[in-house]
């Protein structure tokens, strides 16, 4: 049962996080956003108890509302890699870089150390990976934000294995929470009423 | 009481209490300040874990306070940091009357100065890379200021900055398992690899250096003069806490030949390309880099010395650093723009200004008679012992710096006349508008800073009680 859980949840979330990469709508990218946090919080349950592993789940959730909204707010750009189908191609094509990298380094990462079960070692390194190539590959700072808590949430997913401390988890949901709002204010900034 | 209630909490509920005045004058700065000299006071006059009897009340600053299950210890070694941070802290906020960096300065420098006190006070004390972390991210509004557009800089300075935290948290749990197992060289590389490169990120080395002059570009100078200051100066002190948590860290002679080499690569490059740059901001960042290079190779000549070493050039290089970004600033405020070839007559208008910008940044460069002149000579002696390629590399990024000072020089000296705007007499402008020579603020500054500047290249025993500083840190003094 544990197993088929993981499974699906590191296949889950390798769909969500190729949308958030690949996907040009904002709208349906927020929305995998979200889920991804569910999947996440699946891996998680696997070293943390509920109430702990909820709170990553409950962050994750008002980040993407964060952006979500404030991005709502904004007039409707049409960035020029917008349509452009070799654009998603390359990026397809880096996502399978990333997958290969994945499925060659998780089960390195378990034999070299056995805090780690596969299934983190899968999702936690995917997301990294994921992470890294949105912030590559996309520009602007509401694709920055998606990159860097992507990124996060990848890293938290192994770091809850050999961390459980709730300063820690505070301390990185302040981060979490901290990247949302400075990129929605970023986003925002320029419309916003000058000082003096 | 607890010391971490009193330089962590405090700061950062007074400084959020701040934030929501809404009115356009100078009351949170007044009170800013107050409050930085006061903790700055009872940092330097009060002993910590002493009980007080002040009449029939005894006062006792705890060193601990427990948050989370965790502690934030700031004991009484490390009275004379706090000491030195919130002075810094309180100079900064006297610098904001001439520069102006907004409403929002003062509040946000006070819960940023808290964070990076957290920084130093949490243990175990690897969770430092995130109240960094929050630090920047609680500074993004200064940098980015409603009504402007945030550039490619402040992208990469999120990122960048960002990168450091997961790196450091997994080295920090690779590094525990090193202790266990000090004979696997593969996870002593592996855990030497990522620190290098958490550090690499936290304190913009090359090659992860290019957000500081982007983002010099886009934003005041005084506002990243103060994260680039803090967040350097704080975070070489948690790479001090590593060498001296972890015995083999300490015990690697390859850790600090890694550690001159990084700074020696960062002095060469600061210098150089500084040398290059036709915007101060831009000059300034690489100036910066070479300062932080400095700090590195201090650290790299290991044991007593580095460690003395590293204070004695720690504490002129903040004063230089503070005065260059404030010269800027008001430079910026009256140009369009920092760029050496449109400075002319805003360079003619503050000649008090440009000299001070000027004497920092040869001061910076390690010119002799100037204040960080001799932690330079010290640091250039252990290098030369230890490497002669590595001499040459430092010599060579301070020549690059010192033809960047000479440059500014060259622009101010070669400046056309100000052209007479149609006013009446300077003395009916607001202090802001006035030219230096009419500015009595102006006057101050720069004439307290330079006679200080002087008087410690001349008198460098005159901050010998500093040394104390290193105490901090006993393992890795012996």
């Amino acid at each position: 049962m544990a197993d088929f859980v993981g499974t699906l949840a590191v296949l889950l979330l390798l769909i969500t996080s190729l949308y958030v990469l690949v996907n040009q709508d904002w709208r349906w990218a927020v929305a995998a956003l979200g889920l991804q946090y569910v999947w996440a919080f699946v891996l998680l349950l696997q070293a943390w108890p509920a109430e702990l592993a909820v709170v990553k789940l409950v962050t994750g959730w008002i980040a993407a509302s964060v952006l979500g909204l404030t991005r709502l707010n904004l007039p409707q750009l049409t960035t020029p890699e917008g349509n452009v189908p070799s654009g998603r191609v390359f990026r397809l094509l880096a996502a399978g870089l990333v997958i290969l990298m994945v499925l060659g380094a998780a089960p390195r990462l378990t034999e070299w150390s056995r805090a780690f079960g596969i299934y983190q070692a899968w999702g936690g390194l995917l997301l990294l990976g994921m992470g890294l190539m949105q912030l590559a590959l996309r520009n602007g700072f509401f694709r920055t934000a998606l990159g860097l808590l992507t990124l996060f949430s990848g890293f938290e997913i192994l770091y809850a294995v050999v961390e459980g401390s709730t300063l820690v988890t505070g301390l990185l949901t302040a981060v979490n929470l901290g990247i949302a709002l400075v990129c929605a204010y970023l986003l925002t900034a320029p419309t916003l009423e000058t000082e003096e | 009481m607890s010391s971490a209630f009193l330089w962590i909490l405090l700061p950062i509920a007074v400084g959020a209490a701040l934030l929501l005045y809404r009115r356009k004058d100078d009351t949170p700065l007044y009170l800013a300040i107050g409050l930085s000299f006061i903790l700055t006071w009872i940092a330097w006059q009060f002993p910590i874990d002493v009980v007080l009897q002040l009449g029939s009340i005894s006062i006792e600053i705890a060193p601990t306070l427990t948050f989370l299950g965790r502690n934030f210890t700031l004991a009484e070694t490390q009275r004379l940091l706090l000491t030195f941070i919130y002075l810094a802290q309180t100079l900064w906020l006297l610098g904001a009357f001439l520069t102006r960096p907004g409403q929002l300065f003062p509040g946000l420098s006070l819960i940023a100065v808290g964070l990076f006190m957290a920084a130093l006070a949490v243990q175990p004390f690897l969770y430092a890379a995130l109240f960094l972390a929050a630090a920047f991210l609680v500074w993004v509004p200064l940098l980015v200021p409603p009504g402007t557009q945030p550039g490619r800089g402040m992208q990469r300075a999120l990122i960048f900055l960002l990168f450091s935290v997961p790196c450091i948290l997994f080295t920090g749990w690779l590094l525990t398992g090193v202790e266990g197992n000090p004979g696997n060289f593969e996870l002593v590389l592996r855990a030497g690899l990522l620190m290098a490169l958490g550090f690499s990120f936290l304190l913009a080395l090359f090659p992860f250096h290019s957000w500081v002059p982007m983002l010099a570009q886009e934003t005041a100078p005084y506002v990243l003069g103060f994260l680039t200051f803090f967040l350097r100066a704080v975070a070489l002190i948690f790479l001090l806490s590593f060498v001296e948590r972890y015995v083999w860290l300490r015990d690697n002679p390859a850790i600090f030949q890694l550690l001159l080499a990084m700074g020696s690569l960062g002095v060469f490059l600061g210098g150089v390309w500084a040398s290059q740059q036709r915007h101060l901001g831009r000059m300034m960042a690489f100036a910066g880099m070479l300062a932080t290079g400095g700090l590195l190779q201090a650290i790299g000549l290991g044991g007593a010395v580095g460690l003395q070493t590293f204070f004695a050039l720690l504490l002129p290089q903040a004063w230089v650093l503070w005065a260059l970004a404030a010269s800027l600033a008001v430079l910026h405020r009256h140009t369009p723009s920092l760029q050496l070839e449109e400075l002319g007559p805003a360079l003619r208008r503050h000649p008090l200004l440009a000299l001070t910008a000027v004497a920092a940044l040869v001061a910076l460069a390690g010119l002799p008679l100037l204040g960080p002149f001799a932690a330079h000579l010290a640091i250039w002696h252990g290098v030369g012992q230890q490497s002669v390629g590595l001499l040459i590399l430092s010599f060579l990024g301070s020549l690059g710096l010192l033809a960047g000072g000479l440059r500014l020089l060259h622009a101010w000296l070669t400046a056309a006349p100000e052209p007479r705007a149609p006013v009446g007499p300077v003395e009916r402008l607001p202090f802001s508008q006035r030219p230096d020579m009419a500015n009595p603020y102006v006057w101050v500054f720069s004439l307290i800073w330079l006679v200080t500047l002087l008087g410690y290249g001349l008198l460098p025993s005159f901050l010998a009680p500093v040394q104390r500083l290193v105490l901090m840190f006993p393992q890795v003094f012996q």
